[in-house]
Protein backbone atom coordinates (compact mmCIF):
# COMPACT_ATOMS: atom_id res chain seq x y z
CA UNK A 1 0.00 0.00 0.00
CA UNK A 2 1.40 3.42 -1.20
CA UNK A 3 -0.01 6.36 -0.87
CA UNK A 4 -1.17 7.86 -4.35
CA UNK A 5 -2.96 10.76 -5.79
CA UNK A 6 -6.32 10.65 -5.76
CA UNK A 7 -8.31 11.56 -9.42
CA UNK A 8 -11.04 13.64 -8.00
CA UNK A 9 -9.78 15.99 -6.05
CA UNK A 10 -5.96 15.37 -6.75
CA UNK A 11 -4.50 15.37 -3.19
CA UNK A 12 -2.57 12.51 -1.96
CA UNK A 13 -4.71 9.72 -0.20
CA UNK A 14 -3.50 7.65 3.26
CA UNK A 15 -2.61 4.45 1.05
CA UNK A 16 -5.49 2.56 3.04
CA UNK A 17 -8.03 0.84 1.29
CA UNK A 18 -11.08 -0.75 2.79
CA UNK A 19 -13.42 -2.47 -0.08
CA UNK A 20 -12.48 -0.22 -2.55
CA UNK A 21 -12.75 2.62 -0.69
CA UNK A 22 -10.13 5.21 0.27
CA UNK A 23 -8.89 8.13 2.38
CA UNK A 24 -7.92 11.84 1.87
CA UNK A 25 -4.63 12.43 3.61
CA UNK A 26 -5.65 15.63 5.05
CA UNK A 27 -3.35 16.79 7.58
CA UNK A 28 -3.91 19.03 10.26
CA UNK A 29 -3.84 22.70 8.89
CA UNK A 30 0.04 23.89 9.26
CA UNK A 31 -0.95 27.00 11.30
CA UNK A 32 -2.93 24.76 14.14
CA UNK A 33 0.14 22.39 14.37
CA UNK A 34 2.47 25.41 14.46
CA UNK A 35 0.02 26.74 17.56
CA UNK A 36 0.45 23.42 19.30
CA UNK A 37 4.62 23.31 19.16
CA UNK A 38 4.40 27.09 20.44
CA UNK A 39 2.33 26.02 23.30
CA UNK A 40 4.81 23.31 23.79
CA UNK A 41 7.67 25.69 23.58
CA UNK A 42 5.89 28.21 25.91
CA UNK A 43 4.91 25.47 28.39
CA UNK A 44 8.67 24.69 28.65
CA UNK A 45 9.84 28.83 28.86
CA UNK A 46 7.29 29.14 31.65
CA UNK A 47 8.62 25.98 33.54
CA UNK A 48 11.65 27.91 33.70
CA UNK A 49 10.50 30.96 34.58
CA UNK A 50 7.79 30.59 37.49
CA UNK A 51 7.47 27.73 40.14
CA UNK A 52 6.42 24.36 38.39
CA UNK A 53 6.62 21.05 39.94
CA UNK A 54 7.14 19.35 43.87
CA UNK A 55 10.15 17.64 44.74
CA UNK A 56 10.36 15.84 48.08
CA UNK A 57 11.34 18.76 50.48
CA UNK A 58 10.97 21.84 47.84
CA UNK A 59 10.22 22.31 44.31
CA UNK A 60 11.36 23.99 41.70
CA UNK A 61 11.04 27.99 42.51
CA UNK A 62 11.50 29.52 38.37
CA UNK A 63 14.14 32.17 37.60
CA UNK A 64 12.21 34.97 38.49
CA UNK A 65 11.64 33.35 41.80
CA UNK A 66 7.36 34.38 41.74
CA UNK A 67 5.08 33.33 44.40
CA UNK A 68 1.49 34.72 44.86
CA UNK A 69 1.42 34.91 48.47
CA UNK A 70 4.70 37.17 48.54
CA UNK A 71 3.50 39.06 46.11
CA UNK A 72 -0.36 39.37 47.56
CA UNK A 73 1.34 39.81 51.25
CA UNK A 74 3.35 42.75 49.92
CA UNK A 75 0.37 44.43 47.94
CA UNK A 76 -1.74 44.43 51.14
CA UNK A 77 1.30 45.87 53.04
CA UNK A 78 1.09 48.43 50.48
CA UNK A 79 -2.52 49.25 50.74
CA UNK A 80 -2.23 49.22 54.79
CA UNK A 81 0.62 51.93 54.49
CA UNK A 82 -1.46 54.12 52.33
CA UNK A 83 -4.31 53.17 54.61
CA UNK A 84 -2.40 54.53 57.74
CA UNK A 85 -1.30 57.66 55.88
CA UNK A 86 -4.74 58.55 55.02
CA UNK A 87 -6.27 57.61 58.41
CA UNK A 88 -3.71 58.40 60.41
CA UNK A 89 -5.88 60.65 62.84
CA UNK A 90 -7.17 57.54 63.90
CA UNK A 91 -4.40 55.92 65.32
CA UNK A 92 -2.80 58.82 66.95
CA UNK A 93 -5.74 60.43 69.14
CA UNK A 94 -7.91 58.74 71.70
CA UNK A 95 -11.80 57.99 70.95
CA UNK A 96 -12.73 61.00 72.98
CA UNK A 97 -10.52 63.33 71.62
CA UNK A 98 -11.70 62.18 68.02
CA UNK A 99 -15.19 62.77 68.97
CA UNK A 100 -14.73 66.72 69.75
CA UNK A 101 -13.35 66.86 65.97
CA UNK A 102 -16.04 68.81 64.15
CA UNK A 103 -15.58 67.74 60.36
CA UNK A 104 -14.11 64.47 60.56
CA UNK A 105 -17.71 63.01 59.87
CA UNK A 106 -17.77 65.28 56.76
CA UNK A 107 -14.32 63.73 55.92
CA UNK A 108 -14.36 60.20 56.71
CA UNK A 109 -17.73 59.05 56.89
CA UNK A 110 -18.57 57.65 53.35
CA UNK A 111 -15.20 55.68 53.60
CA UNK A 112 -16.07 54.29 57.39
CA UNK A 113 -19.97 53.60 55.35
CA UNK A 114 -18.16 50.80 53.85
CA UNK A 115 -16.24 49.32 57.05
CA UNK A 116 -19.60 49.34 58.66
CA UNK A 117 -21.39 47.93 56.03
CA UNK A 118 -19.01 44.94 55.44
CA UNK A 119 -18.88 43.90 59.10
CA UNK A 120 -22.25 45.69 61.13
CA UNK A 121 -25.09 45.57 58.88
CA UNK A 122 -25.31 42.24 58.74
CA UNK A 123 -27.00 42.20 62.33
CA UNK A 124 -27.66 46.44 62.95
CA UNK A 125 -29.11 46.85 59.58
CA UNK A 126 -27.54 49.20 56.97
CA UNK A 127 -29.11 52.33 58.50
CA UNK A 128 -28.26 51.13 61.96
CA UNK A 129 -31.89 51.25 62.55
CA UNK A 130 -31.37 47.62 63.77
CA UNK A 131 -34.05 44.89 63.12
CA UNK A 132 -35.85 41.88 65.27
CA UNK A 133 -33.36 40.75 68.02
CA UNK A 134 -30.49 43.01 66.93
CA UNK A 135 -30.67 46.72 68.81
CA UNK A 136 -31.15 50.27 66.99
CA UNK A 137 -27.82 51.95 67.23
CA UNK A 138 -29.31 54.95 65.35
CA UNK A 139 -31.62 56.48 68.52
CA UNK A 140 -30.62 58.18 71.85
CA UNK A 141 -30.79 55.17 73.80
CA UNK A 142 -28.19 53.42 75.08
CA UNK A 143 -28.03 49.75 76.62
CA UNK A 144 -24.67 50.77 78.17
CA UNK A 145 -23.19 54.23 77.85
CA UNK A 146 -23.36 56.34 74.53
CA UNK A 147 -19.34 57.65 75.87
CA UNK A 148 -16.95 57.01 73.22
CA UNK A 149 -14.77 54.97 75.78
CA UNK A 150 -17.63 52.45 75.83
CA UNK A 151 -18.78 52.18 72.86
CA UNK A 152 -15.21 51.39 71.70
CA UNK A 153 -14.91 49.01 74.68
CA UNK A 154 -18.37 46.83 73.65
CA UNK A 155 -16.76 46.95 70.11
CA UNK A 156 -13.59 45.55 71.04
CA UNK A 157 -14.82 42.98 73.02
CA UNK A 158 -18.65 42.35 72.23
CA UNK A 159 -21.52 41.57 74.72
CA UNK A 160 -22.06 37.84 75.75
CA UNK A 161 -18.80 37.23 73.70
CA UNK A 162 -15.97 34.84 74.09
CA UNK A 163 -13.49 37.87 74.66
CA UNK A 164 -12.44 38.09 78.72
CA UNK A 165 -13.21 41.52 79.41
CA UNK A 166 -16.92 41.11 77.24
CA UNK A 167 -20.14 42.80 78.41
CA UNK A 168 -21.77 40.52 80.07
CA UNK A 169 -25.99 40.68 80.45
CA UNK A 170 -28.27 38.21 80.67
CA UNK A 171 -32.43 38.73 81.19
CA UNK A 172 -32.97 35.85 83.55
CA UNK A 173 -35.50 33.38 81.87
CA UNK A 174 -38.19 33.50 85.29
CA UNK A 175 -40.78 31.49 83.27
CA UNK A 176 -38.56 28.27 82.70
CA UNK A 177 -36.27 28.42 85.67
CA UNK A 178 -39.05 28.86 88.01
CA UNK A 179 -38.57 32.20 89.27
CA UNK A 180 -42.03 33.87 88.19
CA UNK A 181 -45.27 31.74 88.14
CA UNK A 182 -47.53 31.92 85.03
CA UNK A 183 -49.61 34.39 86.27
CA UNK A 184 -47.14 36.75 87.94
CA UNK A 185 -45.90 36.55 84.20
CA UNK A 186 -48.98 37.44 83.14
CA UNK A 187 -49.27 40.56 85.36
CA UNK A 188 -45.62 42.21 84.71
CA UNK A 189 -46.35 41.55 81.16
CA UNK A 190 -49.15 43.71 81.23
CA UNK A 191 -47.49 46.08 83.49
CA UNK A 192 -44.83 46.59 81.00
CA UNK A 193 -47.43 47.32 78.09
CA UNK A 194 -48.45 50.17 80.24
CA UNK A 195 -45.25 51.14 80.58
CA UNK A 196 -45.31 52.16 76.89
CA UNK A 197 -48.61 52.84 76.58
CA UNK A 198 -49.45 49.89 75.03
CA UNK A 199 -52.93 48.57 75.48
CA UNK A 200 -52.87 46.76 78.60
CA UNK A 201 -55.32 45.13 81.12
CA UNK A 202 -55.34 47.92 83.84
CA UNK A 203 -56.08 45.48 86.53
CA UNK A 204 -53.73 42.74 85.67
CA UNK A 205 -51.20 45.90 85.40
CA UNK A 206 -51.72 47.34 88.66
CA UNK A 207 -50.48 43.69 90.46
CA UNK A 208 -47.96 43.55 87.73
CA UNK A 209 -46.31 46.40 89.73
CA UNK A 210 -45.11 44.67 92.10
CA UNK A 211 -44.29 41.81 90.54
CA UNK A 212 -41.85 44.62 88.42
CA UNK A 213 -40.67 46.00 91.57
CA UNK A 214 -39.53 43.05 92.69
CA UNK A 215 -38.15 40.99 90.02
CA UNK A 216 -37.17 43.67 87.35
CA UNK A 217 -36.61 47.05 88.90
CA UNK A 218 -33.13 46.23 89.94
CA UNK A 219 -32.17 45.79 86.40
CA UNK A 220 -34.13 48.60 84.23
CA UNK A 221 -35.15 51.05 86.92
CA UNK A 222 -37.93 51.79 88.71
CA UNK A 223 -39.79 53.55 86.64
CA UNK A 224 -38.63 51.03 83.99
CA UNK A 225 -36.70 53.92 81.61
CA UNK A 226 -33.62 51.67 82.06
CA UNK A 227 -30.27 53.78 81.38
CA UNK A 228 -28.24 52.20 84.22
CA UNK A 229 -25.29 50.81 81.99
CA UNK A 230 -25.99 47.35 82.86
CA UNK A 231 -27.66 46.27 78.92
CA UNK A 232 -30.79 46.30 80.34
CA UNK A 233 -32.77 48.21 77.73
CA UNK A 234 -35.60 50.99 78.72
CA UNK A 235 -39.26 49.57 78.09
CA UNK A 236 -40.85 52.66 78.39
CA UNK A 237 -39.96 54.65 75.08
CA UNK A 238 -41.86 52.06 73.20
CA UNK A 239 -38.85 50.66 70.97
CA UNK A 240 -38.23 46.87 71.48
CA UNK A 241 -35.33 44.81 70.52
CA UNK A 242 -37.02 41.61 70.64
CA UNK A 243 -40.86 42.49 70.13
CA UNK A 244 -42.97 44.70 72.06
CA UNK A 245 -46.10 42.69 71.54
CA UNK A 246 -47.84 40.75 75.00
CA UNK A 247 -46.51 37.34 72.57
CA UNK A 248 -43.02 38.41 72.45
CA UNK A 249 -43.00 39.56 75.54
CA UNK A 250 -43.99 36.51 77.39
CA UNK A 251 -41.36 34.76 75.08
CA UNK A 252 -38.82 37.17 77.04
CA UNK A 253 -40.01 36.38 80.33
CA UNK A 254 -40.64 32.57 79.82
CA UNK A 255 -36.90 31.96 78.52
CA UNK A 256 -34.75 34.96 78.33
CA UNK A 257 -32.79 36.53 76.50
CA UNK A 258 -29.05 37.05 75.96
CA UNK A 259 -28.00 38.67 72.96
CA UNK A 260 -24.77 38.09 71.84
CA UNK A 261 -22.14 40.64 69.83
CA UNK A 262 -19.06 38.95 68.79
CA UNK A 263 -16.02 41.42 69.81
CA UNK A 264 -13.78 42.63 67.24
CA UNK A 265 -10.18 43.12 68.55
CA UNK A 266 -9.03 40.18 67.01
CA UNK A 267 -10.87 40.95 63.51
CA UNK A 268 -10.40 44.61 62.97
CA UNK A 269 -7.27 46.99 63.62
CA UNK A 270 -7.40 49.95 66.86
CA UNK A 271 -7.77 52.08 64.42
CA UNK A 272 -10.99 50.76 62.63
CA UNK A 273 -12.49 49.86 65.88
CA UNK A 274 -12.27 53.58 66.77
CA UNK A 275 -13.94 54.57 63.06
CA UNK A 276 -16.73 52.53 63.67
CA UNK A 277 -17.17 53.93 67.79
CA UNK A 278 -17.28 57.07 65.93
CA UNK A 279 -19.94 56.06 63.10
CA UNK A 280 -22.05 54.69 65.57
CA UNK A 281 -22.11 58.19 67.71
CA UNK A 282 -22.80 60.49 64.64
CA UNK A 283 -25.53 58.14 63.84
CA UNK A 284 -26.93 58.63 67.57
CA UNK A 285 -26.23 62.36 67.35
CA UNK A 286 -28.19 62.98 64.18
CA UNK A 287 -31.52 61.37 66.33
CA UNK A 288 -31.53 63.89 68.90
CA UNK A 289 -33.39 66.96 68.62
CA UNK B 1 5.28 13.37 8.03
CA UNK B 2 3.13 10.71 6.86
CA UNK B 3 5.58 8.19 6.38
CA UNK B 4 7.31 8.53 9.28
CA UNK B 5 3.57 8.07 11.09
CA UNK B 6 2.92 5.10 8.61
CA UNK B 7 5.74 3.19 9.60
CA UNK B 8 5.38 4.03 13.58
CA UNK B 9 1.78 2.52 13.14
CA UNK B 10 3.39 -0.91 11.57
CA UNK B 11 5.13 -1.80 14.41
CA UNK B 12 2.99 -2.38 17.43
CA UNK B 13 5.00 -2.91 19.97
CA UNK B 14 6.82 0.39 19.45
CA UNK B 15 3.75 2.16 19.16
CA UNK B 16 2.46 0.49 22.25
CA UNK B 17 5.18 1.56 23.98
CA UNK B 18 4.95 5.40 22.93
CA UNK B 19 1.36 5.68 23.90
CA UNK B 20 2.03 4.23 27.12
CA UNK B 21 5.24 6.75 27.71
CA UNK B 22 3.33 9.75 26.50
CA UNK B 23 -0.02 8.31 28.53
CA UNK B 24 2.06 8.03 31.64
CA UNK B 25 3.43 11.91 31.33
CA UNK B 26 -0.02 12.74 31.87
CA UNK B 27 -0.39 10.12 35.02
CA UNK B 28 3.08 11.63 36.25
CA UNK B 29 1.87 15.54 36.42
CA UNK B 30 -1.47 14.63 38.48
CA UNK B 31 0.00 11.94 40.70
CA UNK B 32 3.56 12.55 41.71
CA UNK B 33 2.65 16.50 43.73
CA UNK B 34 0.45 14.32 45.72
CA UNK B 35 3.18 11.84 47.21
CA UNK B 36 4.71 15.61 48.57
CA UNK B 37 1.43 16.92 50.02
CA UNK B 38 2.87 16.49 53.69
CA UNK B 39 5.80 19.37 52.33
CA UNK B 40 2.59 21.38 50.65
CA UNK B 41 0.84 21.63 53.31
CA UNK B 42 2.18 24.46 56.19
CA UNK B 43 3.50 23.28 59.38
CA UNK B 44 0.57 25.55 61.99
CA UNK B 45 -0.64 25.69 65.40
CA UNK B 46 -3.55 25.34 66.44
CA UNK B 47 -5.52 22.70 63.63
CA UNK B 48 -7.38 19.89 64.96
CA UNK B 49 -9.62 17.75 63.98
CA UNK B 50 -13.63 18.54 63.70
CA UNK B 51 -15.33 18.03 66.78
CA UNK B 52 -18.22 15.45 66.16
CA UNK B 53 -20.67 18.39 66.21
CA UNK B 54 -19.04 20.88 63.83
CA UNK B 55 -18.15 17.34 61.70
CA UNK B 56 -22.04 16.55 61.58
CA UNK B 57 -22.80 20.54 60.44
CA UNK B 58 -19.85 20.00 57.86
CA UNK B 59 -22.08 17.10 56.68
CA UNK B 60 -25.36 19.31 56.67
CA UNK B 61 -23.38 21.82 54.75
CA UNK B 62 -22.57 19.15 51.66
CA UNK B 63 -25.78 18.01 52.20
CA UNK B 64 -27.86 21.10 51.71
CA UNK B 65 -25.30 21.81 48.39
CA UNK B 66 -23.78 25.14 50.62
CA UNK B 67 -20.45 24.73 48.20
CA UNK B 68 -22.53 25.92 45.42
CA UNK B 69 -22.85 28.85 46.32
CA UNK B 70 -20.61 29.79 48.77
CA UNK B 71 -16.45 29.35 48.47
CA UNK B 72 -14.16 28.61 51.26
CA UNK B 73 -10.79 29.79 49.80
CA UNK B 74 -9.56 33.23 50.54
CA UNK B 75 -7.66 33.52 47.37
CA UNK B 76 -3.71 35.64 47.43
CA UNK B 77 -5.42 38.51 45.93
CA UNK B 78 -5.69 41.78 47.71
CA UNK B 79 -9.34 42.35 47.51
CA UNK B 80 -10.06 39.29 48.86
CA UNK B 81 -7.76 39.59 51.89
CA UNK B 82 -8.56 42.94 51.86
CA UNK B 83 -12.35 41.86 52.28
CA UNK B 84 -12.18 38.55 53.85
CA UNK B 85 -8.74 38.17 56.04
CA UNK B 86 -5.69 36.01 55.32
CA UNK B 87 -5.45 33.89 52.70
CA UNK B 88 -6.56 30.45 52.96
CA UNK B 89 -3.94 27.86 54.13
CA UNK B 90 -3.30 24.49 52.50
CA UNK B 91 -3.18 23.20 56.21
CA UNK B 92 -6.63 25.21 57.12
CA UNK B 93 -7.91 22.48 55.07
CA UNK B 94 -5.98 19.13 55.60
CA UNK B 95 -8.83 17.47 57.77
CA UNK B 96 -11.66 18.32 54.98
CA UNK B 97 -12.41 15.46 52.89
CA UNK B 98 -13.53 16.26 50.92
CA UNK B 99 -12.39 20.25 50.89
CA UNK B 100 -15.10 23.06 50.52
CA UNK B 101 -13.04 25.60 48.72
CA UNK B 102 -15.72 25.70 45.81
CA UNK B 103 -15.33 27.92 42.54
CA UNK B 104 -18.26 29.85 43.03
CA UNK B 105 -19.44 33.04 44.99
CA UNK B 106 -23.17 33.80 44.76
CA UNK B 107 -22.95 34.58 48.38
CA UNK B 108 -19.66 35.61 50.37
CA UNK B 109 -16.89 33.52 51.03
CA UNK B 110 -17.13 31.48 53.83
CA UNK B 111 -13.50 30.50 55.40
CA UNK B 112 -13.10 33.10 58.10
CA UNK B 113 -16.46 33.27 58.80
CA UNK B 114 -16.53 31.48 62.15
CA UNK B 115 -16.89 34.45 65.14
CA UNK B 116 -17.83 37.40 62.82
CA UNK B 117 -21.66 36.81 63.69
CA UNK B 118 -24.08 35.45 66.54
CA UNK B 119 -25.16 32.24 66.83
CA UNK B 120 -28.52 33.84 67.00
CA UNK B 121 -27.52 36.05 63.76
CA UNK B 122 -27.08 32.83 62.14
CA UNK B 123 -29.95 31.16 63.21
CA UNK B 124 -31.76 33.90 62.22
CA UNK B 125 -30.37 34.08 58.71
CA UNK B 126 -30.43 30.31 57.51
CA UNK B 127 -34.23 30.23 58.84
CA UNK B 128 -35.16 33.14 56.49
CA UNK B 129 -32.27 34.85 55.29
CA UNK B 130 -34.28 38.18 53.99
CA UNK B 131 -35.75 38.71 56.86
CA UNK B 132 -31.87 40.11 58.38
CA UNK B 133 -30.41 40.53 54.91
CA UNK B 134 -32.75 42.67 52.49
CA UNK B 135 -32.23 41.46 48.95
CA UNK B 136 -30.39 38.33 49.54
CA UNK B 137 -30.89 35.33 46.99
CA UNK B 138 -30.34 32.87 49.78
CA UNK B 139 -32.76 29.84 50.74
CA UNK B 140 -34.16 29.29 53.82
CA UNK B 141 -33.48 26.43 55.25
CA UNK B 142 -36.34 26.42 58.49
CA UNK B 143 -36.41 22.78 58.65
CA UNK B 144 -32.87 22.46 60.32
CA UNK B 145 -34.16 23.77 63.68
CA UNK B 146 -36.77 21.09 63.76
CA UNK B 147 -34.75 18.09 62.69
CA UNK B 148 -33.22 16.81 65.96
CA UNK B 149 -29.71 15.84 64.84
CA UNK B 150 -29.00 12.15 64.47
CA UNK B 151 -26.05 11.56 66.73
CA UNK B 152 -25.81 7.70 66.33
CA UNK B 153 -23.99 7.35 63.31
CA UNK B 154 -21.10 10.01 64.55
CA UNK B 155 -18.67 7.22 65.77
CA UNK B 156 -18.96 6.07 62.24
CA UNK B 157 -18.70 9.22 60.96
CA UNK B 158 -15.13 9.81 62.44
CA UNK B 159 -14.09 6.65 61.75
CA UNK B 160 -14.47 7.35 57.81
CA UNK B 161 -12.70 10.77 58.29
CA UNK B 162 -9.80 8.67 60.17
CA UNK B 163 -9.35 5.90 57.26
CA UNK B 164 -8.66 9.19 54.76
CA UNK B 165 -6.07 10.37 57.32
CA UNK B 166 -7.94 12.56 59.58
CA UNK B 167 -6.09 11.89 62.96
CA UNK B 168 -8.89 11.12 65.43
CA UNK B 169 -7.78 8.64 68.45
CA UNK B 170 -9.91 5.81 69.51
CA UNK B 171 -10.95 7.67 72.73
CA UNK B 172 -12.58 10.33 70.48
CA UNK B 173 -14.10 8.26 68.26
CA UNK B 174 -15.85 6.01 70.84
CA UNK B 175 -17.72 9.49 72.37
CA UNK B 176 -18.67 11.00 69.48
CA UNK B 177 -22.04 10.86 70.38
CA UNK B 178 -22.12 11.78 73.67
CA UNK B 179 -19.61 14.61 72.69
CA UNK B 180 -21.65 15.95 69.98
CA UNK B 181 -24.72 16.84 72.68
CA UNK B 182 -22.21 17.92 75.28
CA UNK B 183 -21.12 20.56 72.75
CA UNK B 184 -24.32 22.04 72.06
CA UNK B 185 -25.27 21.89 76.07
CA UNK B 186 -23.24 23.97 78.34
CA UNK B 187 -25.44 22.95 80.79
CA UNK B 188 -24.13 19.75 80.57
CA UNK B 189 -20.99 20.40 82.72
CA UNK B 190 -18.52 18.16 80.04
CA UNK B 191 -16.46 21.56 79.09
CA UNK B 192 -13.21 20.08 80.91
CA UNK B 193 -13.79 16.55 79.07
CA UNK B 194 -14.31 18.34 75.34
CA UNK B 195 -11.39 20.95 75.78
CA UNK B 196 -9.48 17.38 76.96
CA UNK B 197 -10.20 15.72 74.14
CA UNK B 198 -10.65 18.65 71.63
CA UNK B 199 -8.65 21.58 72.55
CA UNK B 200 -8.95 24.83 74.14
CA UNK B 201 -10.60 26.52 70.99
CA UNK B 202 -14.08 25.15 71.01
CA UNK B 203 -17.53 26.83 71.32
CA UNK B 204 -20.15 24.78 73.61
CA UNK B 205 -22.75 26.96 73.34
CA UNK B 206 -26.64 25.68 72.68
CA UNK B 207 -25.78 27.28 68.89
CA UNK B 208 -29.91 27.03 68.05
CA UNK B 209 -31.54 29.21 71.07
CA UNK B 210 -33.52 25.66 72.23
CA UNK B 211 -31.90 24.36 75.19
CA UNK B 212 -33.24 21.44 75.00
CA UNK B 213 -32.42 19.79 72.31
CA UNK B 214 -29.47 18.81 69.43
CA UNK B 215 -31.00 20.10 65.98
CA UNK B 216 -29.23 19.94 62.53
CA UNK B 217 -28.79 23.65 63.10
CA UNK B 218 -26.77 23.13 66.37
CA UNK B 219 -24.49 21.27 63.90
CA UNK B 220 -24.19 23.75 61.42
CA UNK B 221 -24.34 26.78 63.38
CA UNK B 222 -21.50 24.83 65.71
CA UNK B 223 -19.31 24.24 62.10
CA UNK B 224 -20.10 28.27 60.68
CA UNK B 225 -18.69 29.28 63.96
CA UNK B 226 -15.07 27.35 63.37
CA UNK B 227 -14.37 27.90 60.08
CA UNK B 228 -11.21 29.91 59.75
CA UNK B 229 -10.60 30.58 63.43
CA UNK B 230 -8.21 27.58 64.70
CA UNK B 231 -4.65 28.33 62.99
CA UNK B 232 -2.96 30.76 65.40
CA UNK B 233 -1.51 33.88 62.79
CA UNK B 234 1.08 34.80 65.43
CA UNK B 235 3.32 31.65 65.56
CA UNK B 236 3.01 31.04 61.39
CA UNK B 237 6.32 30.74 59.94
CA UNK B 238 6.11 33.99 57.43
CA UNK B 239 8.70 31.32 55.04
CA UNK B 240 6.16 28.98 55.56
CA UNK B 241 3.68 30.58 54.86
CA UNK B 242 5.05 32.45 51.44
CA UNK B 243 4.97 29.43 49.68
Amino acid sequence: MTSEIDQASGQPTTGHEWDGIRELDTPVPRSMSLCMWVSIAASAVLWVLYPAFPFINDYTRGVLGYSSRTTVTQKVNQGNAARQAAFRIFADKTVTELAQIPDLKHRFGEAIGVLYRDNCSACHGRDLAGQANFPNLADAHWLWSGTPDDIELTLQHGINHSSEDTRYAEMPAFGRDGMLEKDEIAQAVEYVLSLSGSDHDTGLAEIGAGVFADSCAACHGDAGTGGLGNGAPSLADGAWIYGGSRDALHETLRHGRAGVMPGWANRLSPEEIRMLTLYVLWAGQDDKP
Amino acid sequence: MGTRHQKLERHSIAFTLVILCVASLGGLFEIAPLFTIENTVEKVDGMRPYTPLELAGRDIYVREGCYACHSQMIRTLKSDVDRYGHYSLAAESMYDHPHQWGSKRTGPDLARVGGKYSDAWHVAHLRSPREVVAGSVMPGYRFLSDQRLNTDILPASLRANQRVGVPYSAEQIEHASEDARWQADPEAGFEDVLTGRYGDKINIRDFDGQPTRVTEMDALVAYLQVLGTLVDFATLDAEDAAR
